[in-house]
């Protein structure tokens, strides 16, 4: 851990880069602090959530921030449990990354729930073991203090025995806690599009994908495309495996839209066509989230370093509307489907558009990771040890 | 010891909304439009006039369908959701955390957030309300003017709700789910 002033804390070069990402971050946490203060004000009146789409966009930001949590982690284990050479430069700053974003995926979600603590209390005291929310909060609990063990013996008592014991336990812990995010929409009954194996699965999918983007995104951001050789090895590796990842999760969206198209059943098959037909989808999913950055690494032959990082960053954009329309789609049939107000329109498919205050918290989670992961660049050597 | 169900002669409902104005002011819900315990669906007469399909136009009264196997307490963290000795399910307030996970997972749309205590609520059957003060109805059943809601125990054979669920034939809602209704449609 390093020794720093406060002083030396704000002090970074001041490139236009450097500047322009520091304005976006304060802007950033301004917006989350002031939603906060919103919130605390009128409380859950200043969401646009209704009655029949009780998650929004707070939901789908913790979404997208434990998704990139466990991702991180499924990729640095690849290095320092699994033993693949190349990859175990990245252990300590994919483990920071996993934490903060964790953290992050914590802080927007706490303004969700409408009584964290009493969460807490109940959790233990009667806890719901049919439900997939009580085993995915409290394997999440588990999963963080596994990774803040393993991430003080990376850097602060470095113990590679141990940090390879708690990297283990945080990977399983990881993808027991995600795969029951998956399953929080899989379980439900109610809404055919979403019950069934396939979220279960398809989350650790784009969690690895997401966790390949962000590893680009934090090397490309640090290394400004001049990378040392060992970095550049870990992407020509990294390439292949997001490659084949990227692959599979097009097969698995083909085959989803596929089964859900063919012999029209009744709820599942409209929903799924409006859906897939979606901009959200068609553009934000397909093209930024899997096209682009597949193409890149097909046509380059998986050699490909600079334009990955530019693509990771579409990538990254592509993987919030998967976020987006995950929660959004789930939700989008009506469950009355009768009028029940006289003078009211027949229900037809349920509208949703996040309001100022979750915009301002949701996105104001993604400052407040990048402010948290400068500072742990500032407190940690998050290089690689020289031995 | 009872395992309450209701009969709902629906063809008989007329929409007068009567249930839902005597189960607000019962049990003290709030006004707004997300906000209601119980509702009455409106199905309008199909066809282009003159051709109009008369016995098209219906009205389904619904509410919690209180189902045996439901989803929102499988699906509940914290057991805030439960079923009480009566068979009904009940919402504890004490230990809701508002997840809405169980206005997601419920099939019927039953469930919303009540503001007084900033938890989810649902039909009780009027359990802490009439059925507390040792009434023997809910208040939907008892303002009805053309007797739509027949309330009681699905386990005495001498109930009314028994005798006509043994004498008419009656359908239950999203029956397909598994979630077992206490709701009964009458045909």
């Amino acid at each position: 851990m390093n020794n720093i002033s406060v002083k030396n804390l704000f002090d970074f070069k001041k490139t236009p880069l450097n500047l322009l990402l520091a304005f976006v971050t304060l802007v950033l946490l301004g917006a989350f602090i002031g939603g906060i203060i919103n919130f605390f004000v009128h409380g859950h009146e200043s969401y646009n959530v209704t009655r029949q789409h009780p998650w929004g966009l707070l939901i789908i930001m913790y979404i997208f921030f434990v998704v990139s949590s466990t991702g991180l982690c499924i990729i640095s284990s690849i290095g320092h449990v699994f033993g693949i050479e190349e990859f175990k430069i990245i252990g300590k700053r994919a483990i920071a990354g996993a934490i903060i974003t964790l953290v992050a995926g914590f802080a927007v979600i706490a303004f969700e729930i409408g009584h964290p603590i009493r969460m807490v209390i109940y959790n233990v005291l009667t806890p719901g073991f049919t439900s997939a929310i009580w085993w995915m909060g409290t394997l999440y609990g588990i999963y963080l203090f596994f990774i803040l063990l393993e991430f003080f013996f990376l850097t602060i008592k470095v113990d590679h025995k141990w940090s390879k014991i708690f990297g283990t336990a945080g990977l399983l812990a990881g993808l027991s806690a995600h795969s029951n995010l998956g399953a929080v929409f899989g379980f439900m009954i109610a809404r055919p599009t979403a019950n069934g194996v396939f979220y279960p699965v398809y989350f650790i999918i784009t969690a690895m994908i997401t966790g390949c983007y962000l590893i680009y995104l934090m090397y490309g951001f640090k290394y400004r495309n001049n990378y040392p050789p060992e970095v550049k090895a870990m992407f020509l590796k990294l390439n292949k495996i997001l490659g084949m990842l990227i692959a599979i999760l097009i097969f698995f969206e083909g085959w989803k839209i596929i089964t859900a198209l063919y012999g029209a059943m009744p709820e599942k098959s409209a929903t799924i066509l409006k859906t897939a037909t979606s901009p959200e989808f068609m553009y934000g999913e397909v093209l930024l989230g899997m096209l682009i950055p597949f193409i890149v690494i097909l046509f380059s032959n998986a050699k490909a370093i600079k334009p990955m990082v530019y693509a990771s960053f579409l990538g990254m954009i592509g993987i919030f509307f998967m976020r987006y329309d995950l929660v959004h789609d789930t939700l989008i049939y009506p469950m009355q489907k009768l009028k029940i107000t006289e003078y009211q329109l027949a229900p037809t498919w349920i509208e949703y558009f996040p309001s100022p205050t979750e915009f301002a918290i949701g996105f104001g989670g993604i400052g407040l990771a990048i402010f948290l992961y400068y500072l742990s660049e500032k407190l940690f050597d998050l290089d690689p040890d020289k031995n | 010891m009872a395992r309450y169900g209701m009969a709902l002669d629906y063809k008989n409902c007329i929409n007068c909304k009567a249930c839902e104005v005597a189960c607000k002011e019962e049990n003290g819900v709030w006004l707004g439009a997300d906000k209601y315990r119980i509702w009455v669906g409106v199905k309008e007469i199909e066809g282009e006039y003159p051709l109009l399909s008369i016995a098209s136009s219906t009205f389904y009264p619904g509410q919690c369908m209180q189902c045996e196997n439901a989803p929102c307490q499988d699906v509940c963290p914290t057991n805030a959701t439960y079923y009480d000795e009566n068979g009904v399910v009940r919402v504890d307030a004490d230990k809701c955390i508002l997840c809405t996970y169980c206005i997601n997972a419920c099939p019927y749309d039953a469930r919303y957030i009540d503001e007084r205590t900033l938890t989810v609520d649902k039909c009780t059957f009027c359990s802490d309300t009439r059925l507390a003060r040792g009434l023997t109805t809910t208040a939907c059943q008892n303002t009805c003017p053309t007797k739509v809601r027949t309330f009681g125990d699905l386990d005495d054979p001498n109930s009314e709700i028994s005798q006509l669920l043994m004498n008419r034939e009656y359908k239950q809602m999203k029956s397909n789910l598994g979630t077992k209704p206490k709701l009964f449609y009458l045909l």
